[in-house]
């Protein structure tokens, strides 16, 4: 699969599920709380939608970045450590995101 | 070229593609603190309640927006292969996200006044 392909396909999911979390997570408009938190994502439906944006988020955004980093031909002989540091960048993210997603 | 809709469209979904990469990650380490507990997580709250986050909000309001009208008007534009209509769609796409930005603007500068006062 193409890069440009995958932020498309991205951009559609981040549409869907970025609605449904400033819905769920933001409205009516407060101040995010620790409680608040702790709450919702004792929801098994929160934290498959959470986990949901959460990946297609991240893979819209190291995809973007690497387009972004590599459109500039002096960085474009770069290609293979932006990978490896977006990779990592994106896995360390998930991983933590996951954590705070999984962990009630 | 740099006058042209095309470039202006693609030069604000960079910039404002790069700052959402930033703020992601602010935003994932400073929810994360939950994990580690109250104390953590309020901690790292402090500047995200201050009142320069509450006008950067208002910037980040903004690149959502903008981010997410523009980015769209290309999915429409190639699904549909209205490439005739892309200027009337960028004016569209920037017009729709100013006046959100206006709309989440005015709440924030209303909330702001509301805790100064």
């Amino acid at each position: 699969m193409k890069i440009f392909q995958v932020q498309r396909i991205t951009a559609v999911a981040l549409l869907l599920f970025m609605f449904m979390h400033i819905i769920v997570m933001h409205y009516p408009p407060r101040e995010m709380e620790y409680s608040n938190i702790v709450y919702l994502m004792q929801f098994p439906g929160m934290k498959v939608i959470e986990s949901l944006f959460l990946l297609s988020v991240l893979l819209h955004a190291l995809t973007g970045s690497y387009v972004v980093l590599t459109d500039y031909q002096a960085l474009s002989r770069l290609r293979k450590v932006f990978v490896i540091v977006l990779t990592l960048a994106g896995i360390a993210a998930f991983y933590w995101g996951a954590l705070t997603i999984w962990t009630w | 070229m740099y006058k042209t809709t095309g470039f202006i469209s693609f030069l604000l979904r960079r910039v404002t593609g790069v700052a959402l990469v930033l703020y992601l990650f602010t935003h994932i380490w400073v929810i994360g603190g939950a994990v580690t507990g109250e104390a953590t997580f309020n901690t790292r709250m402090v500047f995200l309640t201050s009142p320069l986050f509450k006008f950067l909000e208002i910037g980040l309001l903004a690149a959502v927006f903008y981010h997410g009208f523009d980015g769209l008007r290309l999915l429409l534009i190639n699904w549909f292969k209205i490439t005739d209509k892309r200027k009337s769609m960028f004016a569209a796409a920037f017009v729709l996200a100013a006046l959100m930005v206006a709309a989440g603007g005015t709440l924030i500068i209303l909330e702001l006044i509301h805790l100064g006062g």
